[in-house]
């Protein structure tokens, strides 16, 4: 095995792997990628696989578009299918104040050139019938959303950046990062030391523990997120539906499983994958509210998937503070959806030294400046909204 | 290769598994994601043993040595609707 990079990302999961594509990309010489289990093994493969731009904050909805833009094209990029269904993603109100501020929302979208737009009840009720009308006070639809198939997002850059020579390792574990004069000289792993110019932190559910080998106090705790799928029935739901109210998210799938997960309001930090009696009696309530007939519908399976989570729920992105040579990919939450944008503009930041203007909101620095970053559409808990 | 059904919800072949695992797909976890055996509606009950018997066969990583993808819950598929608390919804207020 070769025993020097120039960038070592830790973490082979859709961010690691699309960063280490948009290096390849850019030239930015040789590239590894190390993950302590198989490909994809994370959150990657876990997660609700919806995409939209459609946020309630600026820095959202720039960062977040500038990624949609991407998934447009990303099948014929990377020469593989990733799966991707426009079929439209909604964020929906459940009460008229909610649906107030969606209003507010959607000009603030507009004015940012996105295309979206608000539904009134009787809208939503005709696309989806099935809803029940007292959780649905209208929404905003975003026609150019959808969802993608998440482990094929995972394999389409992980073929795109072995054709372009990165190496990926799985099943080598990085046990501690090594430090020179204040500055990321290499990684020690499972496999010996290795050294880089650079080092990247895409570690995911992990990413605080691998932080803290390089002495960085990340300002984040590990949360179990989870999820279920149905037995498979005839299309019903139309679009990726997100429900801020009540802290879920759910899309049918091309087999025709309804697919969702829910966030109990008082989260707390969790380190498992273990499945929960708590969180299925909270989603099968909340799926059966918006939709009366799951009711006979059975349950196939539930899983679960941590995520390492900011108290905005935004993600950490850019070089970190007080230390050379090593960047921050983490923090995230809607990681899937993010990881075009963020493995492009991340590698130009590796390659030029600057900071793209999309992702500079995101530095770690915004916690120690008290500018946590506020968005009102999200589904998650977070602790900078009341 | 013959033609033999090894799950019997996603339609899979012993071909198909042998050509996933040809592809690169060849850890557990990435070849069901990958074919979708063990995540159809018997989550693994009826294709479990035949697609580990192939995988060992086809990589020759000896079965004991493999670890079965996580079955998940529910054991036997139940409905969202026994699950659901009774009450507690703002639609109910």
């Amino acid at each position: 095995m070769r025993r020097s990079y120039d960038v070592i990302i830790i973490g082979g999961g859709v961010q690691g792997l699309s960063l280490a594509y948009n290096l390849a990309l850019r030239k930015a010489g040789k590239i590894a990628v190390f993950d302590k289990s198989y490909i994809g093994s994370g959150a990657s493969g876990r997660n609700g696989e919806m995409i939209r731009s459609a946020f309630g904050s600026e820095e959202w909805i720039r960062f977040f578009d500038t990624s949609l833009r991407l998934w447009e094209t990303l099948s014929e990029e990377l020469d593989f299918n990733v799966m991707f269904t426009r079929c439209g993603y909604l964020v929906l109100a459940a009460t008229n104040d909610e649906l107030v501020t969606f209003r507010k929302l959607t000009r603030l979208q507009k004015a940012l050139g996105l295309d979206t737009r608000l539904l009134s009840q009787e809208e939503v009720i005709e696309w989806i019938p099935a809803i029940n009308p007292k959780m649905a006070a209208g929404g905003i639809l975003q026609p150019g959303g959808g969802f993608a198939r998440h482990d094929a997002v995972v394999w389409a850059y992980e073929k795109a950046a072995r054709r372009m020579n990165v190496r990926i390792k799985p099943h080598t574990e990085v046990k501690d990062i090594v430090i020179d004069n204040n500055s990321v000289t290499g990684v020690m792993t499972t496999a010996g030391k290795i050294s880089a110019g650079m080092v990247v932190n895409a570690a995911g559910g992990h990413a605080r523990q691998i932080a803290a080998m390089a002495g960085i106090d990340l300002p984040t705790d590990v949360y179990r997120l989870e999820m279920l799928a149905t037995e498979p029935l005839k299309p019903f739901l139309p679009w990726a539906v997100s429900s801020p109210h009540t802290l879920s998210y759910m899309h049918q799938t091309t087999r025709g499983e309804f697919v969702g997960g829910a966030e109990i309001e008082h989260l707390k930090p969790a380190k498992n994958l273990r499945s929960t009696g708590a969180a299925i009696q909270d989603m099968a309530g909340k799926f059966v509210r918006l939709f009366p007939g799951l009711g006979k519908v059975n349950l196939m399976r539930q899983w679960a998937g941590i995520v390492d989570m900011a108290p905005d729920a935004s993600p950490i992105l850019g070089p970190a503070t007080g230390l050379e040579s090593f960047v921050l990919d983490c923090g995230w939450v809607y990681g899937f959806v993010g990881a075009p944008a963020a493995g492009s503009l991340l590698a130009d930041y590796i390659v030029s030294g600057e900071i793209p203007r999309n992702i500079r909101p995101f530095h770690i620095n915004r916690f120690k400046e008290g500018k946590p970053i506020r968005d009102l559409s999200l589904v998650v808990p977070t602790k900078s909204t009341p | 290769m013959s033609k033999k059904m090894v799950c019997f919800c996603q339609d899979l072949t012993d071909a198909d598994i042998v050509r996933a695992i040809k592809e690169g797909y060849d850890h557990l976890e990435t070849l069901k994601r990958f074919t979708g055996a063990f995540m159809g509606p018997c989550q693994g009950k009826m294709c479990a043993a035949n697609v580990v018997k192939l995988y060992a066969e086809t990589t020759g990583h000896p079965v004991e040595d493999l670890r079965i993808p996580t079955m998940r819950p529910p054991v036997e598929p139940i409905s969202l609707g026994s699950l659901a608390p009774e009450k507690g919804g703002d639609d109910d207020a």
